[in-house]
C-alpha cells in the first residue's frame, strides 16, 4: 500500500507518481487516506498528477480530481505523463535542499517540499517540516516532520537528536524521557519495518 | 546628545520586567546618567508604583501622543535622582492607543537630551510588545530559571531578530543557588545553552524585592541587598564596563539557622 504512489519535488511543486498498473481502487483508497493525513502540507504549491502507466476511465479521472482537491489549499493541479524511471529514489536525487544558516527559536517554522539543512540549533517550540530529509548541524530539540508528503525513505539526522517529537511520513516518535542531554552524539532516524529507528552515526 | 534606547522584555509575565526596569533605570541614574523610564504597559501600569511615583501622575504617554500635553509635562522627575524621569502609561486606555510609529517618534524626541531610555515592555507578543520595541536600539530579556520562561524568552529573541534587533542580552532573575545545586532548578549554563545569547546579569532571589516594591523604593538603592548589587552591576555593564559575574552565594549556616527559627 505504501508504494501505490510517491512524490517527487520539482521547482514549483510536487509530482505525484503512481505505480505502474495500479488499480483505480487502490489508488483511490491510498490517495483519500493520504489527503486526510497530509493536512495543510500542500498549501500554496502546485500538484502535478503523473498519469504515466495508468489507464483510467473518464469517470475515474473525475473522481480522482475530486479526491485530490481535498489536499488543503493546493495551488494548481496539473496532469502530466512523464515516464519515471527510478521511482523511489527520485525525491532525493533531483530535489534541492534549502539551507538555513541560523538557530530556529521557539515559534519559528520552516516548511519546504524537499530537503532541509539547518546549520544551528532547533530549539524547543520550533518546527521543521520537509518533504524530504532534515539534517541539523546542531541540537535538535523542537518538532520535526521529515517526508511530510508521505515519503518513508526520508530521514532525520542531527548532532544531538533530542526532539520534542519526531515524525517521518505518517509515523510519530518522541525522545525517551531519561535522555542524557549534556553530550553531543550525532544520530539519525529513519523508517525500517514501519518503525522509526534511531542509530548513532 | 544621542541617547541609547533599551527595551526590557520577556514574553512571559511575572518574571521581573518592571522590577528590572525600575532598578536598572535607578542604578544608571546613580552614576549620573540622564535616564527616562517609559512604561509601555498601557492599561496595566505598574512602573510608577514600583518607583513610588504614582501620586505625581498628571499626564501620561497617551496624553502625549494625542497632543493633550507636551512631552515634558508628562515626564515625572524622580524624588531621589534629578536625572531620572518616568513617562507613565495610561491606566484607563489599552495598547491600541499608541502605534509603533508614534512610539518611535516619541523616543526620537527623548533621545535628544537623555543618555538612556529604558522601555518597560508588557508581557505578551501583541501590539503592546510591538510598541515597546519600536524605537529600541538594544534589548534586554528577563527570564527566570523555569522552562516556561526560557521558552518564551527564546520566542522573544526570534521575534526581536525578525525586527532587526540583533544580539539581545539576558538577565536571569530569581535564581536560587541552593536549588540549582540540588538539581531542582535550571542552572545558568542550561539556560544559556538554549538561548545562546550574552548574559548581562544574574539576580538572586531576594525577599527584599517584595518589600522594596511595596514601599516604592527600588532595591538598587539598598547597599546591603544582593539583588540591589546585581542590578547596580547590570547598570555598569550597560555603561560598557567589563565586570565579572557575581558568584551565586549560598546562605551561610548562620543565616539558614536564623531562617529556621524565624529570625531573618
Amino acid at each position: 500500500m505504501a508504494s501505490v504512489f510517491s512524490f517527487q519535488a520539482v521547482s514549483d511543486g510536487v509530482v505525484m507518481n503512481f505505480r505502474d498498473g495500479s488499480t483505480f481502487g487502490s489508488i483511490k483508497k491510498a490517495v483519500t487516506l493520504h489527503a486526510a493525513e497530509a493536512s495543510d502540507f500542500f498549501t500554496g504549491i502546485n500538484l502535478y498528477l503523473n498519469l504515466s502507466g495508468l489507464e483510467l476511465a473518464y469517470e475515474q479521472l473525475e473522481e480522482l480530481m475530486q479526491i485530490v482537491k481535498n489536499y488543503n489549499q493546493v495551488n494548481k493541479i496539473y496532469f502530466t505523463a512523464k515516464k519515471i524511471e527510478i521511482e523511489e529514489k527520485m525525491t532525493e536525487s533531483t530535489s534541492e535542499a534549502v539551507i538555513i544558516n541560523r538557530t530556529l527559536r521557539s515559534g519559528q517554522r520552516v516548511k519546504h517540499q524537499a530537503n532541509v539543512v539547518i546549520v544551528g540549533d532547533v530549539n524547543p517550540g520550533a518546527e521543521v517540516i520537509a518533504g524530504g530529509d532534515i539534517i541539523v548541524f546542531g541540537r535538535l530539540k523542537g518538532v520535526v516532520h521529515a517526508g511530510a508528503g508521505g515519503s518513508k525513505e526520508a530521514q532525520v539526522a542531527a548532532l544531538k537528536l533530542d526532539p520534542t517529537q519526531l515524525r517521518i511520513a505518517s509515523l510519530i516518535a518522541r525522545s525517551p524521557d531519561d535522555i542524557d542531554s549534556s553530550k553531543l552524539q550525532a544520530e539519525r532516524a529513519f523508517i525500517e519495518n514501519d518503525q522509526i529507528i534511531v542509530e548513532k552515526i | 546628545m544621542a541617547g541609547k534606547t533599551i527595551v526590557i522584555t520577556s514574553g512571559k509575565g511575572g518574571v521581573g520586567k518592571t522590577t528590572s526596569s525600575a532598578n536598572i533605570g535607578t542604578a544608571l541614574a546613580m552614576h549620573g546618567n540622564k535616564v527616562c523610564l517609559i512604561d509601555a504597559d498601557i492599561g496595566l501600569r505598574n512602573l510608577d508604583v514600583v518607583m513610588g511615583l504614582e501620586n505625581r501622575i498628571v499626564y501620561d504617554i497617551v496624553d502625549v501622543v494625542e497632543n493633550n500635553c507636551r512631552l515634558e509635562q508628562a515626564m515625572i522627575r524622580d524624588k531621589r535622582y534629578d536625572g531620572l524621569y518616568l513617562l507613565p502609561a495610561a491606566q484607563t486606555r489599552d495598547k491600541t492607543s499608541v502605534t509603533p510609529f508614534q512610539m518611535q517618534e516619541l523616543i526620537d524626541q527623548l533621545k535628544e537630551d537623555m543618555d538612556y531610555i529604558i522601555v518597560d515592555s508588557p508581557a505578551g507578543i501583541e501590539q503592546g510588545f510591538k510598541n515597546a520595541i519600536a524605537g529600541a536600539d538594544r534589548a534586554i530579556i528577563v527570564t527566570t530559571p523555569e522552562i516556561s520562561a526560557v521558552r518564551d524568552a527564546d520566542r522573544i529573541i526570534g521575534l526581536l531578530e525578525a525586527e532587526g534587533l540583533r544580539d539581545p542580552e539576558v538577565i536571569i532573575n530569581r535564581i536560587r543557588a541552593d536549588m540549582v545545586d540540588r538539581g531542582d532548578m535550571m542552572g545558568i549554563d542550561d539556560m544559556i545553552e538554549i538561548l545562546a545569547i550574552n548574559l548581562i546579569g544574574i539576580v538572586p532571589e531576594d525577599e527584599g524585592i517584595v518589600v522594596s516594591t511595596n514601599k516604592g523604593e527600588p532595591i538598587a538603592l539598598n547597599d546591603k541587598a544582593k539583588a540591589g548589587q546585581a542590578y547596580r552591576n547590570i547598570a555598569r555593564r550597560i555603561m560598557g564596563e567589563d565586570l565579572p559575574m557575581m558568584p551565586l552565594e549560598k546562605d551561610s549556616f548562620i543565616t539558614r539557622f536564623k531562617k529556621l527559627v524565624g529570625l531573618s
